[in-house]
């Protein structure tokens, strides 16, 4: 059995300051005028202040704003202006929060750009979800513009990620992981995909004969406003399929070893009649955008990805491209934000018809994992294990590694055992009708061949009786007409008399009971011919008495 | 003479030949069988004669058809499996709890002394490969017999296809080592540490195992080094070296009972040392648990003491735990978690059972008896499982052609563990064996699984423990009763809290019943049969007695047909052939003709020679009977 697994990680932050530079600014005067927070000794802000001449283009296009909810006013950030709000007002968690008492809800406001009154506030009860939203928007809009090759060369490669690599007793490096781009996680790796057609198996359970891998995590790296958490995210999945990282991905804290223990299942469902689910995704009036095996998380994301392409006139940066499609971004696109929102819910409230249109796979597998976490390196090996460490990684990383920048982790099959949990059909055709076969046996004795009898004597024979005996009256009644026409008296009787039993009328039309009982009948007259009894007894005798002693003899002998 | 007589008549009934055609044999047969269908063909009108014909042949067939279904269903030998959850009063499972790291290094020290003096000057020669800056102040000669026997090496891969492989304690180093240094300044680092395996001291056999990682070779060679030499160490002695029950096992609760270190069945277990295991039930009756939560589980505070770690041999530092079944083998490397020091760790449990149906259903063992591999783990009087085959299997093959045990594994009878001295070549011969494809598929097909099979599924999750205001009397407590001392001698670093415990539903027992049974099948052909043609097994018997009614009157006739020939050659100056006498005894013998009063004797009669009587028989025949009808209606 092949494992395949993602690392996962953002884009490297140092070498994506130069976009971000303008935004994380924003960001910070945005954190301060609500907050009162400023960074003094600020490792991030490098670069001179010059906010003012920038002018703050982000926070024109969606302002971020602090409402004061009983008045239905809101701070704008930028102007510092009250203003009314005026549209709907979306509570990203509406259904939790009790707003009333708190009157500094923070939230940002999307417009239609057509129609400028048409508007609507997104408030969340906590200023990190409203500033974490709307900095990944606009991620989202500042990516969506750099090109796929760029993005690739600024995020981590392999070899920065991985320090040591070990997998069924032998060593292993790079050119076993297989690079992918997330668009939000920045480069993604995967071990043993099967892209250069070989694919890794292993034997035997256990620890030692799984994969160990030490991943080298920059905390200092990481985009501060994007992620919030440390760690790598790790996901087991199948060779052909895609692995939606942020959906189901397991956390990998750093200097820990985690173990994670696999039990594999493969589930198999019958599709239709039994269950409505769909074998390879064909007859899904969705196109697969991924270009992977079919699933229903692939289905509906090409759903969604449609229906905003339809309706927005431009692709949202998380999924893949549609063909002729281009990603979305505020330059050439201003509306989308306002059109993605309203989808985006639309979607979460079953209005886009995307979730009745997706169907299960039918077919799919499983990896149950069991996670446990123990302390690495332990305290006495902490000093060897990271000189050693930062010479592995050579020359070209100046610092000495820290343990918080790295994590173990160990993926391993518990036990060979595979569970499979298939469906089979609780009756088939075949049961069925012996079952008929049975019940009709067993009551009456009867089988097709007796259905047929039935038919054949109570429909057929007797439909061919009622048949001949209205032929015989037509054609009784045009005689008599006929008769009557021409005066001469009917000579009904014997003709009636022929309908019936005249043998030449009968011949096999009416077989069932005159011919089979007479089957036997000529066999009972007896034939004139030659007495043969006398003779056969005669010679009858004469073969005993010429065969006995013979044999007797032969058996003697 | 019953015999005799037997054979007298059979042979009697040879000479005379059939006493009927096939034609007349099958007629017979459609008139007399239960067989729907049949009977149909010779009573009826031609056209309908044709008709029933066809309709018999297809029911025939597919009576064939769905009895081929029916029969290759029931030789799949399909399981259905059903699955009950629920709560009951279950046993608690077995807990196995190890420490990571398998001996005190205090006690080991003496032993691993000259290995890790040799390694940190390895170390420093690999790091800073620069002379005269770290190999001054090694003032103790080393001991380099353990180092030839299993060197680590540094192979420059500058040049592709060239190679430089560098032993590290050369005494030429010094001029590589100045270029290493130029080399690592100005392009990325090319070095790679290996271990250098050779079949026999000297030998030109030798192999590399590569290490993209100088981590993982440094720990790989330890391992192979210091199993080398505790391999030698007798089991008490390694005992007494690795972690006592009073000292790592600092409270326990079960339920509302309190329990303490003597609960635990100690076991020597290769990786980890010392380990102990709670309710075993090697001696006693297993504990019962009839309450879900928390509260009644088993509650243990473990010291795993992290600075007495040896330190190159195990990097991670916690508490090694496994919930097995009652008197098996705890496989801590396949199955077992770990639990981090200063945590709590809480498993919730649900035990998954699995009854497997045996042959020929899945391919299992009861017992592990019908398996033929050794099972060298029963020395410790547990039961078989399919770990425990795998690794008797690889020890097996290890002592066969290596001629020594790997001391990860218990060793059979009259045979010694590897070590450097005795069996200079071993860790050569173990590392082609593990990685010997051919090998593992070997004992993968000589091992099967058990049939009836527990799985523990556990729910992990973590807190931080003690907490910060609770730290101090924790600690405080928690010394005095291990030494009866005022000082604290515990710290985060070593302290575990754990609980297990079953789940609101505890047990998930999936177990498999035949899908087909014969009884299953007899019922479905018959109801196939019955169905298209209204037959039973008596009719099959009928229809081999045909058969072997056929193939009677085959023999007869070729035993005639031969007997004529013969005659024919001896009197070949007769132009006619005498009379089969034999077919007219058939006449009067054959039980088949006997209650078929309506049929006359004679008419079973052979032709009399020279009269054709065919023709006129069924010129006779036939207007009698289009005849008869019309004089019965008459």
């Amino acid at each position: 059995p092949g494992v395949t697994m993602s690392h996962c990680l953002p884009c490297r932050y140092s070498a994506m300051k130069e976009y971000l530079s303008e935004l994380d600014k924003e960001t910070k005067k945005a954190l301060e005028t609500f907050y009162g927070f400023s960074d003094g000794k600020s490792k991030v802000r490098r670069s001179v202040d010059k906010w003012n001449s920038t002018g703050g283009d982000f926070f024109q296009q969606i302002p971020l704003l602090k409402v004061e909810d009983f008045s239905r006013t809101a701070t704008d950030l930028h102007s510092g202006q009250k203003r009314k709000i005026e549209g709907s007002v979306f509570h990203k968690d509406s259904s939790i929060v009790n707003s009333g008492d708190s009157n500094d809800i923070i939230g940002f406001q999307l417009c239609d750009a057509n129609n400028s009154s048409e508007c609507a506030l997104y408030t969340f009860s906590s200023g990190v979800n409203a500033i974490q939203e709307w900095y990944k928007l606009h991620y989202m809009n500042i990516m969506a513009q750099i090109p796929l090759e760029t993005k690739e060369k600024l995020s981590y490669s392999a070899d920065d990620l991985l320090l040591t690599c070990f997998f069924d007793g032998l060593s292993c490096d790079k050119r076993h992981f297989t690079r992918f781009h997330h668009p939000l996680h920045g480069n993604c790796y995967t071990f043993n995909s099967g892209e250069n057609g070989t694919i890794l198996s292993t034997s035997t359970g256990g620890s030692e004969y799984g994969l160990q891998v030490v991943l080298y995590i920059d905390e200092a790296d990481y985009n501060p406003f994007l992620v919030t958490s440390t760690g790598a995210k790790i996901i087991v999945h199948d060779q052909n399929e895609y692995p939606f990282i942020e959906d189901i991905g397991t956390e990998i804290e750093t200097a820990a070893a985690t173990s994670i223990g696999m039990h594999f299942t493969r589930s198999r469902k019958l599709s239709k009649p039994y269950s409505d689910c769909t074998e390879t995704g064909a007859d899904i009036p969705v196109e697969n955008l991924y270009n992977k095996s079919y699933s229903l998380q692939i289905c509906l994301h090409s759903c969604f990805q449609k229906a905003m392409v339809d309706s927005c006139g431009c692709a949202q940066y998380a999924q893949p491209l549609p063909a002729g499609a281009e990603y979305c971004n505020y330059k050439k696109n201003p509306n989308w934000m306002y059109c993605y929102y309203r989808l985006h819910e639309k979607f979460v409230k079953e209005q886009l018809g995307c979730q009745q249109i997706c169907k299960d796979a039918c077919s799919f597998k499983e990896w149950a994992l069991t996670t446990s976490i123990a302390q690495w390196p332990s305290t006495v090996s902490e000093d060897w294990m990271l000189r050693v460490l930062s010479w592995d990684k050579g020359q070209k990383l100046n610092k000495k590694l820290n343990k918080t920048d790295l994590a173990n982790l160990m993926v391993f099959y518990k036990d060979l055992n595979e569970r499979f949990i298939s469906e089979n059909p609780a009756n088939t055709l075949v049961i069925l009708l012996s079952n008929f076969g049975g019940q009709l046996g067993l009551w009456m004795s009867c089988s097709v061949v007796c259905v047929i009898e039935i038919v054949e004597v109570f429909f057929i024979d007797s439909l061919s009786i009622v048949m001949r005996r209205q032929w015989q009256k037509a054609k009784k009644w045009w005689n008599d007409r006929k008769g009557a026409g021409s005066g001469k008296p009917p000579q009904a009787s014997p003709v009636e008399r022929q309908g019936h039993d005249n043998p030449i009328c009968i011949d096999e039309d009416l077989p069932t009971f005159n011919t089979a009982l007479r089957l036997p009948l000529p066999q009972d007259s007896p034939l004139p011919r030659t007495p043969p009894p006398n003779y056969s007894t005669l010679r009858l005798e004469t073969a005993f008495t010429e065969q006995l002693p013979d044999t007797l003899e032969l058996s003697q002998h | 003479m019953n015999l005799k007589k037997y054979l007298v008549r059979a042979l009697h009934r040879l000479q005379k030949g059939p006493g009927y055609t096939y034609k007349e044999l099958l007629v017979w047969y459609c008139d007399n069988t239960n067989t729907h269908g049949p009977k149909r063909i010779i009573k009826e009108g031609p056209k309908k004669k044709l008709i029933w014909f066809f309709l018999t042949l297809l029911f025939a067939s597919l009576v064939f058809w769905q009895w081929g279904i029916l029969i290759n269903t029931y030789l799949s030998y399909n399981v259905t499996s059903s699955l009950s959850i629920g709560f009951k009063t279950m046993k608690f499972p077995a807990v196995t709890v190890c420490n990571a790291n398998p001996f005190k290094y205090s006690e080991v020290k003496h032993l691993l002394e000259e290995l890790d003096r040799l390694l940190e000057a390895a170390l420093e020669r690999i790091l800073q490969p620069t002379p005269g800056n770290g190999s001054e102040n090694v003032s103790p000669p080393l001991n380099l017999q353990l180092w030839n026997q299993i060197p680590l090496v540094l192979i420059d891969e500058h040049n592709k296809d060239h190679p430089i492989i560098l032993d590290i304690f050369e005494t030429n180093q010094t001029a590589e080592g100045n270029r290493t240094a130029a080399g690592n300044e100005t392009e990325e680092k090319k070095y790679k540490l290996a271990v250098k395996l050779c079949s026999h001291q000297g030998s030109a056999n030798c192999t590399y195992r590569n290490f993209t990682s100088a981590a993982q070779a440094v720990t790989e060679w330890y391992i192979l080094q210091s199993t080398s030499i505790l391999s030698k160490v007798p089991l008490h002695e390694k005992i007494r070296m690795g972690y006592q029950a009073e000292d790592m096992i600092l409270a326990c609760l079960y339920g509302a009972e309190p329990c303490n270190y003597k609960n635990f069945t100690q076991i020597y277990h290769p990786d980890h040392g010392n380990c102990y295991i709670f309710n075993w039930g090697m001696d006693e009756e297993a504990l019962n648990s009839s309450n879900p939560g928390a509260e009644f589980g088993l509650k243990l505070i473990l010291d795993i003491s992290q600075q007495d770690y040896i330190p190159y041999l195990s990097s991670a530092a916690g508490a090694r735990l496994m919930l097995h079944q009652q008197k098996s083998f705890p496989f801590l490397k396949d199955q077992g978690i770990y639990a981090m020091a200063g945590t709590e760790t809480s498993i919730g449990v649900l035990v998954d059972e699995l009854e497997r149906m045996g042959y020929p259903y899945s391919d299992c063992t009861m017992n592990g008896s019908d398996v033929p591999v050794k099972n060298l783990y029963s020395q410790y009087n547990t039961s078989y499982s399919i770990q425990a085959c795998l690794r008797s299997c690889f020890q097996n093959h290890m002592v066969e052609i290596c001629g020594c045990g790997h001391y990860m594994f218990p060793l059979p009878e009259g045979v010694n563990y590897c070590n450097n001295e005795d069996n200079p070549g071993w860790a050569y011969c173990y590392s082609s064996l593990r990685s010997s494809i051919k090998q593992r598929q070997i004992c993968i097909d000589s091992c099967k699984e058990t049939c009836n099979d527990t799985q523990y599924k556990m729910t992990i999750s973590m807190a931080d423990w003690p907490s910060e205001a609770s730290e101090d009397w924790i600690f405080h407590i928690l010394s005095y009763e291990r030494d009866m001392s005022t000082n604290v001698t515990l710290d985060r670093n070593g302290i575990i809290k754990l609980n297990i415990y079953f789940q609101e539903y505890n047990y998930r027992t999936i177990s498999e019943s035949a899908a087909t049974t014969i009884v299953w099948l007899l019922s479905s052909l018959g109801g196939q049969f019955g169905f298209w043609m209204g037959g039973s097994v008596l009719c099959l018997i009928e229809f081999g007695e045909i058969i072997i009614d056929s193939l009677w009157i085959t023999i007869i006739n070729m035993i005639s047909w031969c007997k004529g020939l013969k005659q024919r050659r001896a009197r070949a100056r007769y132009p006619d052939t005498p009379p089969t006498v034999s077919e007219l005894v058939e006449a009067h013998t054959n039980l088949g003709f006997q209650h078929d009063g309506a049929l006359p004797r004679d008419q079973a009669l052979p032709p009399e020679p020279g009269t054709p009587p065919p023709n006129y028989d069924s010129l006779r025949v036939q207007p009698l009977d289009i005849l008869s009808p019309d004089s019965d209606a008459e």
